[in-house]
Parts: structure tokens; C-alpha cells; sequence
């Protein structure tokens, strides 16, 4: 499963150029495409009017000579090509996207279903594609079936895998009231479901509608830098009209080709060509993460965020607590309980079960009535007793279970154990009853209480673990010791959170104690100790009263409210519909953690904007000192003073477009990549940048130029 | 709010701010100054006039014309046409004219250049003298038979 | 008031005290008050006048003392060419220079208190104004007035003065001495940073500047205001750091300017200058009254090296150094939020301004301000030559002349008022079209950056102080820079064939 999900998202290279690609970026050049990118379409404007120069300069009496006609034919080709660069970039950008977007479209395929249709009190069963199934609609989904569109399970209880979508390996139960994913598979029993939307609202649809740039709406920010750019591009279309104008009335004999080089090399056309590809290139960016935006505005604002939420578990710890340690009371081993704890866990699908099955595994104390699980009755876990358990009844030496648990977890066990599965051993038809639970409610059920099991447990929680009890028979045999695992860099990513000068603030539903020691361990200052799933939603509010940006995620349907009201919620998609509703992102793989990762994507998005924006308009000053001298060279030679790089009269011109044009490409995969920053305070990332892209900005052209002009010198 | 509601609503107010302003700043506020100005500066507030043997010769802040080779003459390419200073420099320059027009000694003209040149400000600007003053300067100290029709 | 209503009120009011003046320049030789007996305006000249005082431009295309300062034994007026009455001093020149200048006061505290937490509304105009005028400028101007009559400034009403000269007791000669109420009008014509002289010659004339010491004064009159404004700015909105970026913005401009302009070499006595002043205080001069767009003058500006006149157009060009009476500020915020939006978006966060999201329209509201200076100032400039209207007044072809009509008009947009033409730009073409530049010049931007204020309003605050900081020194620096290309990329083209040509040529005539 696993092999068959990376190599589905293994998205090609960003850069490699491909043939459709190229045409698509060809097709792109016209006009009426360009519409919707001004400053592209005047620069392809100037190129017919340099070309019709080159055509018949005799036609542009006092603005262009005959003599010239090469020079034009020169710079029209480089204005066509600046615009392809652009449009280049478009096309790798949506390219890009799509094909990460195609790939997980690839988890919908059309699939046939299983309609369900109830006629006069009995149930009638018609084929029918994915796509005619409607919201409403009754499904059956039976083993083996691809599940076709998101659905809400009705009856029945079944295995689904969805690692398709989820990237966790591992089968989840679905129940009544579950919510099932489109496009992934059932593994066994019987499921009938209510299908919860119409095949082109499902989160993949929406994802890919996204990527259509022609349908994705601007975000406030790239509006607004669009206004911007529409401003510069004004100010510069008056500023060469009145040149040329002040050119004729003054005799100065400007030449039009050299005013529209100037032109469009003022003209902010960096940004103007790779504005598009930065926002889509950001959404491509979390798509790769596999988290679904509902708005580009989401991201932005997830770059403003002042105060995190965090969950502690999934974001800061591994899932659930993990089984460190098996404590028997007297009279019973650490076998003992280690198997009792592999038959209770055994159909415990929680990180946290799978935990205990883990550690009695690699002790050794895989259980001889392993072959009777299959038999057994399971008791779930329920929020009165707190306990869950099994009951074995009978069964005729060791065998493989033939379901529950994980592929995985079967796997390893057939190749530990089946060389002995011929001398299996039978172990009589006693009954076995084994029960785990918090160690309170253990207590409660056993006959009698070993003398030391407070002390056990007492032991425990100080040392800021959690204790578990396990009871076979009603008789009490044991503890296990569970221990929250840090994510492996967590310490890291918080770190970089505050520097960064956003608050993390942990919510748990541990005790104040043991919550404090995970909180200062990872280096939270804020937790919100024994919290109930309501208290997000105060978290919230109150930090937003104090006008604070929150960020936050959730997976329950309690956490909708507060995912709604937060400014960035991340929903987890193994969560309830209400909570993927409410949230502004959802997570497919439902990674907690990623939070973090989103909130440095919307700063790189932003300033990766603001970074190529500056860029741009830093750039015209070295190219007024490039074109200025030549533009009167022949009226007014004094100018060539300004002539501060020493250009060759006859290359400058070109030169300073040359690198206009050649500055796009070259910022391609800063636009698709982002800007890479160190996480740090908002001053400093302000500065750094502001001396990288401002102040190099005004440098590199020159030296850009100065490059450019001895190359072509030297042809 | 809609503009054309508002319009009429601004007449009003406008135009008895409009007429109110222009009696305080217009009419009131110059009046009252030149009241004071002529009770405390009467002098300064007339135009600086100079009074020579009672009669009144021009401004100390205006230039004058002065053709005479006997006079120190003023500058007519300034920025007000009626500079009333130059540069002491200036003023040097033109003391052999006036020497030989009147034969008062080189020496006698550069001590009343000097007595009447005014200061500049910290180290800024050129020390200048002024035209008239220094005219009438020549006329009441050199005693210059040549001065005799001006007094 | 909200800002439209705001706006609506200063612009009848301005436009109604401005149709008072048109009337008193049209009818002055009705009105009493006219000792000299000076015709009226004609309608375009007297319709330009209204707008330039209006405007707080104050571009004067006539001689207030009709063309006698030209000799400096003038006895006879020069027939046809209109001085100014008293009356015409007093009631249009001053009266607008007062009405203006309050106004500007009015329209910057305005968008000021839209940025304001918890402000309502903008304020009110007529209340505002009634203050502006009788707690700041009234007071003020008493007295500065009082000290320029005692520094030698004539105020008396009564007419010219024809005293015989020194060599009159022979050659029968006359002089007239100009006499007029001049120290009212040169404390608010400063105050106000308005810069319409009392005389054609401005601040050159001896009664209106009759000393070093009242030159100084002048200088700290222009700066009094406009740099207070910067401190009001911080107060008002109750963040007394905020006003850092635009005082010290404003002043690091400045200083960049006083250092173009004694670049070359310490400037020394020339023709077209005072002897007074000297080269220091003329040079000085020409770049505080255009950093404040004042535009008054203690010397000729053809006699000032052409990087003077340089750093005379970058002043006028940026408008906020700290630039004119109220709007100085308001175009400085408009820089800061261009450049906390362009530039502050490296900081990896949506661009605030004082906890405020920068949305698209202040963005746009923004871009149109910064739009219209380009758009009044080129496309007339190009049109005077087209229409050989400069070359009916005899301004070349070179770079000379060209320089003089780019000031022209940008000193009208900028609403300065400084220029090279003078007089000799009262004719219907430059009257009507620096007329209407002053205008656009002078509302548009107001009414923009009044719904940027406006906006504000009831706007969310964040108070977290996560954003760029804009108190800090390092913003002000990278303000600077960006006022500095944002406003050289638009002009700088201009400023290459105009002051720039000149000082390559090292001399001032000819391309």
C-alpha cells in the first residue's frame, strides 16, 4: 500500500520543462490570455509595435530610421521572449500543481457503486458510477469495495483502509456514524452508508478547482500587489508618453525602440510575470504536504498567526502514550501481564493499543491463545467504565488470527512464529476474560486488590507517566507504564515557533503535573491542563479579543466551533465531518503537527511576494543609468555621464532588456520554491530581506547588465 | 451618504464660514496689526524712510539710484532690483572712481567703507555695506566741497 | 463627519472664499483700498490667482507692486500689467492664505483621527477650522507679524511713497518707495507655508525681508508647522513613537536635499542673489521653501546652481520633507503605507500599519494619490511646448527653459508656488492649466488619503505589535530609500534633461 502511495506522489520535477509544457506555454503568448496579467500584455503590445518598426520603420517618420532595422528586429525577439518567460512560468507553475493535484484526483477515479434503493419496504441494489451518485444517496459497501465518494456509515462495522489518503498505514474501524473517505477500500464486513456530497464537492474536487488559475480567485494580498503593479505600470505608461512627447517638441530625437525598451524595462515585469506562479506555487507547496486549503486567503493569514494551539497529542507526542514498561503484582510475571496486555489490545485500533501489542511483542510474550482472538467477544471502550477487554473462549492451539490487528502486525507475526504452527498446543476451552483500564476503574471489578497497587500506580504518575491496569479474570496481574514520546523534532519546530514571535500553547487533557513536565520539556510556557474539547473554543476567543491571530487544530466535532472561529484552523481528515467543515485546511494525512509547517508556508508565501515585488522595482534604477545615456545620446551627449557602467552605446539598450527578460527565468525557481528563510523575529527577517532583495536589487542589475553588455561586446 | 442630499446641507455652513473668515482674516486681523504696528513701530512700519536735513531721501532698506562717479553706486542685477547693500568688496572696488571724482584720499573712503560695513550672520555670507547709508556717510564726513549740493 | 462629508465641507468652503477673491481681484479697481489705482485681474488671471492662494499653492503670475521692482528708480507704473490693491492684498492674498493654510491643518488632524483607536468619526471641518484658525494661526501670526514690522517690514495702508533721492537734489529724481500692509501678509505667507509674496520679488525684497535675522525667522516660520504636525501626528493617535518615521523620514530627506544643494561648493554671492543673505542663506533658502513647499524666495532661482534646483525639485517632488502645512504628513503616511506594503511584506506577514491590516483599496486609494503628481505634471508639460505656449513667453527649447516649465508645473502639483516664470506666465494658457493642475494637485490627494483615514474607522486593531515596526530607526531608513525610488523612478527621466543636464554642462544654457 505504502509503495503504491509514494509512488503516486512523486510529483515530477518542477523544473524539467516538458513538451506540454512548452506548448502549453506557447499557447499562453495569446493576447486575449494575457488579459488577465496587464503588465504581460502591454509588453507583448510593445513587441507588435517594435516588430511593425522592424516591418517598415519608413511608416514612424522622426521616431525610427531605416538604418535601425536590425536593432529592432533584436529587440522585438527579446520583448516576445520576455513574455514567454512569463508565460513559461505560468505553465510550469500550473503544471506543477495539477500534476500534484492529479495525483491524489488518481484516489477518485470513476468507480461503480452500490446504490441502494428502497422500494415499497424492501432494498434493491443498482450499479451505478461515482459520479451519479448525489448527497442523500444510500450506498453498500462491501469488502474489497472502493469506497466511492465520501460517505457517512449507517450500519454495520467494517475495516477501511485509507491510507490512500491518510498515509497511515494501519485499517480503521468504521462504525454507525463514522464518516468514510472516497477512494479508499474496504477490508472487510459490510457497510451501508449515506453518501454526504455531490461527486464535485468532495475535497479532492475542490482541491483540483483550486489549481485551475484561470477559476482560482486572488487572494487579498495578491489583489492588492496587483493594484500596486497596475499603479507602477500607470505611472510608467504616462512617464514614456510624456518622454516621447518632450522628445518631438524638443527635437531630441529619441528613438521609439529605445523609449520601449526603457519602458518595458521599468514596467515591473519580474513580478508582473511571476506574481501567478507564487501563489499557485504556494498551493502546489501544501498540496506536497497533502493539506487541502479551502481559500489562498488562509494560507496568507496563517503567516500572521501570534498564537499557535497546540494539541499535545499528534502534534507534540507520538498518537497516544506508548507502553514503556509491564509491571506484575505478586504472584504473577512479566509474561503474564505482556500477554494479557497482546489479548486485550488485540482488536484496540488507538496508537495507544497498538503500543501495548508492540512491547509484548518484542519481549517475546506473544500469547499461545493467539488463535482464539478470532473468537472472541470484544469489549469496547466506553467513557462510563473506562475499560475495554476481550473474552476468549476456547481454542486449539496457536494460530494465526485471521483478522483484526494490521496486515502489518500478521506479517510479522507469520514470520516469527508459523514454523511452529503444526506443534500448535491446545489450552483447553477455559474462558479467559481479560480487561485493561485506567487503574481506578480496574479496581473497581477485581476481586481483591494487591496491597501494593496504589503504591505502583502512585509511582507512576509522579514520574510524570501514566499507569494502566490490566485484570484477568477479575483478578488484578499487573501494570503497564505508559510514557508520552516526543515527536522526533518537535523541540525543534516549537523553537523555531517563538523565535519566530508566535506563542505555542499546548492543550492536553493530562493532569496539571504531567502536563507541565511535557509542556517544559518541549519548551511550551503555556499549556491548558485537563482541557476539555469546549476550552479551544475559549482559548480562542479570548486571544482574539486581545486581537491575536490564532492558529489551531482539531479533529472532533466539538473542536468545530473553535476551528470555525479560529483565524487558522487545520482540520484532520480523520475527523468528523462537522470539524473538516468548520476548518479553513484540511489535513489528509491528519498530521497535527503540520500546523507549524503551515504557518511557515503563508510567511514564505508572503514574502516571497513582497521579496520578488521589491526585486522588481529595485531593478529600474540600474536600468535608467543603462538606457538614459542612449536614449539622447545623439542630441544631448552630455547624458553619457550618466553613463556610470561604461556600456557600449550600441549594446546598452540591449543589454538592460536582455537581463529584464533573462531575470525571469532566472527567479523561476524562487517563485516556485519560495524564499528560504531561518525562522526569526518579524525586524529581522524584515531586514535581512530588505538588504537581499532591496538593496541587491539595486546592485545585481548593474552588474547583471555590465555582464551582459561585455558578453554581447564580445560576439 | 448620498452627495446629492448633502450638497444643499454644505451651502449654508459653507458660505457663512467662507464670509465669517474673510472679515477676521481679510479685513480684522491686517487692521489690528497695522494699528499696533503703527503705534509701536511707526518708523519700521512706513518703510524704513530716511530723513536727511529734514527732508525725507528714500529708504534705508531700497536701493536708490546713484549715477554720480562721486557716489558709491548700488547693484541692479540682484534678485529684487533694489538690493540695498554690496559687498564690501564691491564697495572697495569702486573707491579709485570716487577718489579721483572727488579727491577725497583712497584711505579716508576705505576707513568710512569699513565703519559702516554690517556684520554677517556666524560665518555665512559676504560683509556688505549699505548703499545709502554709505552715500550719505560721504556727504556729512568727508566734508567734500562736492557733496555741497546735497546736503 | 464621515470623510466624505468631511471633504465636501472644506471643498465648498475653499471653493466659496475662493469665489469671494476672484471677485475682490476681478473688481479691484472699484473697491476702495486702491491708492495706486490698479486695474482688476482679467478672468483667467484672476481665476489662476484664486487657485494658487486657494490651493495653498501661491504661484503668482503678476507683480503684487505692479512691475516696479524691475528698476530701482521707479517712478512710473507700468501701464496694463496689474499690481495688487491693499484690498486685494488684504482680502484675496492674505484672507486664502490664512483660509488654506487652515485648511490643510483641518484635513491632515482629520485622517489623522481615522487611524485614532476607537475613533467614531473624522471630526468636524467648520468646528476644526474655527480652531485651527483662531488658536494656531491668528496668535501666531499677531506676533510674528509685530516682529517682522519691527525688523523693517512696512504695514501701514497708506499709498507708494515718492521721496526725492540723494542725487535728486540736482538731478530732480524720484524714487518710489513701495510701501503697503506687507507684514501681515509675510507672517502668514510663511506661517501658512503659503510663499505668495507681498512683492514680485517675495522674500529678495528688502521690506519683505529686511535682514539676516528676519530671513532666519522666515526659515523657522516655514518649518514651525509643518514639523509640529509630525509630533501631532504621534499625539493624536496616541502613539507618540509613530511620529519617528515620519519626523525622522522627513528630516533624513531633508538633510539629503541641503546636501545636494552645497554639494558642489559653498555657494557665494551672485547675481540674482541678496547681498544680505549671501550664497549661504539663498541656497538654504531655496531648499527649506521647497521641503516645505512654501515656495517663497530670497533669491532669484536662475542664480542658484542647477543641484540646488535639483534638490529644490526633489522637495517638491516628495512633498513630505516634511512638506506642506498638513499635507506633508498625509503624503508621508502615504508613503508609509506603500512601503510597509510593498517592502514589509518580506517580513513574511499581511503588511499593518499601526495594527492595521493594509487592505487592497487603502492600497489603491494610495496608488492613485502617488498616480496623480506624474499625470499633472508631465502631460501639461508636454503640452506647453506643443501648444507653443512656452515658446509664446519665450522660454527655449533647452534645457534651461525646459527645467523652467518642468518647475512650473511641478511647483503648481506640488503646491509650492516657487517658480522661474513669474509674471511672464500670465498669459490665458499657463493661467488656466497650472490653474487647474493646483486643483487637482491640491484635492485629489486630500480626498484620497481623507478615505484612507475615513476607512480606518471601526477598522480591527491589532495590538499584538507583531508586525513591522515602524518606530523603529532601521524602518525610517528603509522608508527613505523607498520615498527616494519610488519618486526617481517616476521622474527621473525629467530631472536628467532638466537641473541634472544643467549641472553636466557645468553651465546653464542650451541641450
Amino acid at each position: 500500500m505504502s509503495t503504491r502511495f509514494s509512488k503516486m506522489m512523486s510529483v515530477r520535477r518542477p523544473t524539467l520543462v516538458s513538451r506540454k509544457v512548452l506548448i502549453d506555454s506557447l499557447v499562453r503568448l495569446n493576447p486575449l490570455r494575457l488579459v488577465a496579467n496587464p503588465v504581460m500584455l502591454i509588453v507583448e503590445i510593445t513587441f507588435f509595435i517594435v516588430t511593425a518598426l522592424a516591418i517598415y520603420p519608413e511608416g514612424f517618420p522622426r521616431v525610427a530610421s531605416p538604418s535601425l532595422r536590425l536593432f529592432y528586429v533584436e529587440v522585438a525577439l527579446i520583448l516576445l521572449v520576455t513574455v514567454w518567460f512569463s508565460t513559461l512560468s505560468d505553465a510550469l507553475a500550473e503544471s506543477q500543481a495539477k500534476n500534484t493535484a492529479n495525483s491524489l484526483r488518481r484516489l477518485e477515479m470513476e468507480v461503480s457503486s452500490k446504490k441502494i434503493l428502497i422500494e415499497e419496504g424492501s432494498r434493491r441494489i443498482v450499479p451505478t458510477p461515482s459520479r451519479e451518485l448525489r448527497k442523500g444517496d444510500l450506498i453498500l459497501l462491501e469488502k474489497n469495495d472502493t469506497i466511492p465518494i465520501d460517505a457517512q456509515v449507517l450500519e454495520g462495522i467494517a475495516m477501511v483502509d485509507e491510507s490512500l489518503l491518510t498515509g497511515e498505514s494501519t485499517a480503521v474501524r468504521k462504525a454507525p456514524g463514522d464518516d468514510v473517505i472516497g477512494g479508499s477500500q474496504v477490508l472487510s464486513d459490510t457497510l451501508t452508508a449515506k453518501v454526504t456530497v455531490n461527486p464535485d464537492e468532495t475535497f479532492i474536487n475542490q482541491m483540483i478547482r483550486m489549481v485551475e488559475s484561470s477559476k482560482r480567485p486572488k487572494t487579498p494580498n495578491e489583489q492588492a500587489v496587483t493594484i500596486v503593479l497596475i499603479g507602477l505600470t500607470a505611472i510608467f505608461t504616462i512617464l514614456i508618453g510624456a518622454l516621447l512627447g518632450i522628445s518631438l517638441v524638443l527635437s531630441l530625437a529619441a528613438d521609439l525602440s529605445v523609449l520601449i525598451a526603457l519602458y518595458v524595462c521599468l514596467l515591473p515585469t519580474t513580478i508582473g510575470a511571476l506574481l501567478p506562479s507564487i501563489g499557485l506555487s504556494g498551493i502546489s507547496r501544501l498540496y506536497k504536504e497533502k493539506i487541502v486549503a479551502k481559500s489562498g486567503r488562509a494560507v496568507e493569514t496563517a503567516g500572521d498567526t501570534d498564537v499557535i494551539l497546540l494539541d499535545k497529542t499528534g502534534t507534540i507526542t507520538v498518537g497516544n502514550r506508548q507502553a514503556v514498561e509491564f509491571l506484575p503484582f505478586p504472584g504473577f510475571t512479566e509474561r503474564d501481564v505482556g500477554e494479557a496486555a497482546f489479548l486485550a489490545s488485540w482488536h484496540d485500533d488507538t496508537p495507544e493499543g497498538r503500543s501495548l501489542i508492540r512491547l509484548a511483542y518484542e519481549d517475546g510474550f506473544v500469547p499461545k491463545e493467539m488463535n482464539a482472538l478470532d473468537a472472541s467477544e470484544v469489549y469496547e471502550f466506553s467513557a462510563s467504565t473506562r475499560t475495554s477487554g476481550v473474552k476468549l473462549s476456547g481454542g486449539t492451539g496457536f494460530m494465526l488470527p485471521k483478522s483484526g490487528g494490521t496486515g502489518r502486525e500478521r506479517g510479522r507475526l507469520r514470520r516469527k512464529f508459523e514454523p511452529h504452527v503444526e506443534g500448535g498446543v491446545p489450552i483447553g476451552s477455559d474462558e479467559i476474560e481479560i480487561i485493561k483500564g485506567a487503574p481506578d476503574a480496574i479496581k473497581k471489578i477485581v476481586k481483591s486488590v494487591p496491597a501494593d497497587y496504589d503504591e505502583i500506580v502512585q509511582k507512576i504518575s509522579a514520574a510524570g507517566d501514566t499507569a494502566m491496569a490490566l485484570s484477568r479474570n477479575r483478578e488484578a496481574i499487573g501494570i503497564v507504564r505508559l510514557r508520552d514520546v516526543l515527536k522526533p523534532d518537535i523541540k525543534e519546530k516549537i523553537m523555531a515557533v517563538k523565535v519566530m514571535g508566535i506563542r505555542p500553547v499546548m492543550i492536553t487533557g493530562d493532569q496539571p503535573l504531567t502536563a507541565k513536565s511535557i509542556a517544559a520539556e518541549v519548551g511550551i510556557d503555556e499549556f491548558q491542563p485537563e482541557a476539555k474539547p469546549e476550552d479551544k473554543y475559549d482559548i480562542v476567543k479570548r486571544e482574539q479579543a486581545e486581537t491575536r491571530i490564532v492558529a489551531m487544530i482539531g479533529d472532533g466535532t466539538n473542536d468545530a466551533p473553535a476551528l470555525a472561529m479560529a483565524d487558522v484552523g487545520l482540520a484532520m481528515n480523520s475527523g468528523t465531518q462537522a470539524a473538516k467543515e468548520a476548518a479553513n485546511m484540511v489535513d489528509l494525512e491528519s498530521n497535527p503537527a503540520k500546523i507549524i509547517e503551515v504557518v511557515m508556508l503563508g510567511k514564505q508565501l508572503l514574502m516571497t511576494r513582497g521579496a520578488v515585488t521589491t526585486f522588481s522595482i529595485a531593478n529600474d534604477v540600474a536600468k535608467y543609468f543603462a538606457i538614459m545615456p542612449v536614449l539622447f545620446a545623439s542630441t544631448v551627449p552630455e547624458l553619457k555621464a550618466l553613463n556610470v557602467l561604461g556600456l557600449g552605446l550600441n549594446t546598452a539598450v540591449l543589454s538592460a532588456l536582455i537581463f529584464n527578460a533573462i531575470i525571469i527565468p532566472l527567479l523561476i525557481p524562487l517563485a516556485m520554491r519560495g524564499v528560504t528563510f531561518k525562522p526569526s523575529g518579524t525586524m529581522t527577517l524584515f531586514l535581512k530581506n530588505t538588504i537581499i532583495y532591496g538593496i541587491g536589487g539595486v546592485i545585481i542589475p548593474f552588474v547583471g547588465i555590465k555582464l551582459i553588455d561585455v558578453g554581447i561586446s564580445l560576439l | 451618504m448620498n452627495i446629492k442630499r448633502e450638497l444643499p446641507q454644505n451651502y449654508g455652513p459653507a458660505v457663512r464660514l467662507a464670509v465669517i473668515s474673510l472679515v477676521i482674516c481679510g479685513l480684522v486681523f491686517p487692521l489690528v496689526i497695522t494699528g499696533f504696528a503703527q503705534l509701536i513701530f511707526p518708523s519700521q512700519a512706513n518703510g524704513s524712510l530716511v530723513q536727511f536735513h529734514g527732508k525725507t531721501i528714500g529708504s534705508s532698506l531700497i536701493a536708490q539710484n546713484f549715477s554720480l562717479p562721486i557716489f558709491f553706486h548700488p547693484r541692479n542685477d540682484s534678485a529684487s532690483g533694489v538690493d540695498p547693500d554690496i559687498t564690501v568688496q564691491d564697495a572697495y572696488s569702486q573707491i579709485p572712481r570716487i577718489a579721483s571724482a572727488t579727491g577725497i584720499s583712497a584711505d579716508k573712503l576705505q576707513q568710512i567703507v569699513d565703519q559702516n560695513q554690517e556684520g554677517t550672520f556666524w560665518i555665512f555670507g559676504t560683509p556688505y555695506v549699505n548703499v545709502l547709508e554709505l552715500n550719505l556717510a560721504l556727504i556729512n564726513q568727508t566734508g567734500s566741497s562736492v557733496y555741497k549740493n546735497f546736503r | 463627519m464621515g470623510w466624505k462629508e468631511y471633504f465636501l465641507a472644506a471643498l465648498f468652503v475653499n471653493i466659496f472664499q475662493m469665489a469671494i477673491a476672484f471677485v475682490i481681484f476681478s473688481l479691484q479697481d472699484v473697491l476702495p483700498l486702491n491708492p495706486q489705482g490698479f486695474p482688476g485681474l482679467s478672468w483667467d488671471s484672476a481665476f489662476m490667482q484664486v487657485i494658487s492662494f486657494g490651493t495653498n499653492t501661491n504661484l503668482q503670475h503678476y507683480n503684487g507692486e505692479g512691475l516696479c521692482n524691475q528698476l530701482p528708480n521707479c517712478a512710473a507704473l507700468t501701464p496694463g500689467v496689474p499690481g495688487l490693491s491693499y484690498l486685494s492684498q488684504m482680502m484675496a492674498v492674505q484672507f486664502l492664505q490664512f483660509t488654506s493654510a487652515t485648511t490643510g491643518i483641518c484635513v491632515a488632524v482629520a485622517m489623522i483621527r481615522g487611524f485614532i483607536t476607537h475613533s467614531k468619526d473624522l471630526g468636524n471641518f467648520y468646528v476644526d477650522f474655527t480652531r485651527s484658525l483662531t488658536r494656531i494661526l491668528l496668535p501666531l501670526c499677531f506676533v510674528a507679524s509685530l516682529v517682522f514690522v519691527g525688523l523693517g517690514t512696512p504695514q501701514t495702508l497708506t499709498g507708494y511713497q515718492i521721496v526725492k533721492t540723494v542725487e535728486g537734489a540736482t538731478t530732480q529724481a524720484t524714487q518710489t518707495i513701495l510701501v503697503g500692509p506687507v507684514a501681515s501678509l509675510v507672517s502668514i505667507m510663511q506661517l501658512g507655508t503659503n510663499g505668495g509674496g507681498y512683492y514680485g520679488a517675495n522674500s529678495a525684497y528688502p521690506f519683505q525681508n529686511p535682514s539676516p535675522a528676519s530671513d532666519i525667522f522666515q526659515i523657522f516660520l516655514m518649518l514651525l508647522i509643518p514639523t509640529s504636525l509630525c509630533f501631532v501626528f504621534g499625539q493624536l493617535i496616541g502613539k507618540k513613537r509613530e511620529t519617528r518615521p515620519i519626523l525622522w523620514g522627513a528630516y533624513a530627506l531633508f538633510a539629503l536635499d541641503l546636501l545636494i544643494a552645497f554639494t558642489p561648493n559653498l555657494p557665494v554671492v551672485g547675481p540674482g542673489m541678496e547681498v544680505r543673505f549671501g550664497g549661504f542663506f539663498s541656497t538654504f533658502w531655496t531648499v527649506v521653501t521647497t521641503a516645505v513647499t512654501t515656495g517663497s524666495l530670497n533669491a532669484s532661482l536662475s542664480a542658484v546652481n542647477p543641484l540646488v534646483i535639483l534638490s529644490a525639485f526633489n522637495g517638491m517632488l516628495i512633498q513630505a520633507t516634511p512638506g506642506g502645512k498638513g499635507v506633508g504628513v498625509m503624503y508621508m503616511v502615504m508613503f508609509i503605507v506603500l512601503t510597509v506594503f510593498i517592502v514589509g511584506l518580506m517580513s513574511g506577514r499581511t503588511p499593518e500599519y499601526l495594527g492595521l491590516k493594509i487592505t487592497a483599496r487603502d492600497v489603491k486609494l494610495v496608488m492613485i494619490a502617488f498616480l496623480v503628481h506624474p499625470v499633472i505634471v508631465l502631460i501639461p508639460m508636454v503640452l506647453a511646448y506643443s501648444t507653443g505656449a512656452a515658446s509664446a513667453i519665450g522660454v527655449g527649447t533647452n534645457s534651461v527653459g525646459f527645467t523652467k516649465i518642468f518647475y512650473e508645473f511641478t511647483s503648481a502639483a506640488a503646491n509650492n508656488g516657487s517658480d522661474f516664470l513669474g509674471a511672464t506666465a500670465n498669459t490665458p494658457f499657463f493661467n488656466v492649466s497650472t490653474a487647474i493642475v493646483m486643483f487637482l494637485g491640491r484635492f485629489t490627494p486630500i480626498g484620497l488619503l481623507l478615505a484612507l483615514g475615513g476607512s480606518m474607522i471601526n477598522r480591527k486593531r491589532l495590538t499584538t505589535e507583531a508586525g513591522v515596526r515602524t518606530d523603529s530607526p532601521l524602518f525610517s531608513l528603509i522608508l527613505v530609500g523607498s520615498i527616494l525610488v519610488l519618486v526617481l523612478l517616476t521622474f527621473f527621466p525629467f530631472l536628467a534633461l532638466g537641473p541634472i543636464l544643467g549641472f553636466f554642462q557645468g553651465r546653464v544654457n542650451g541641450f
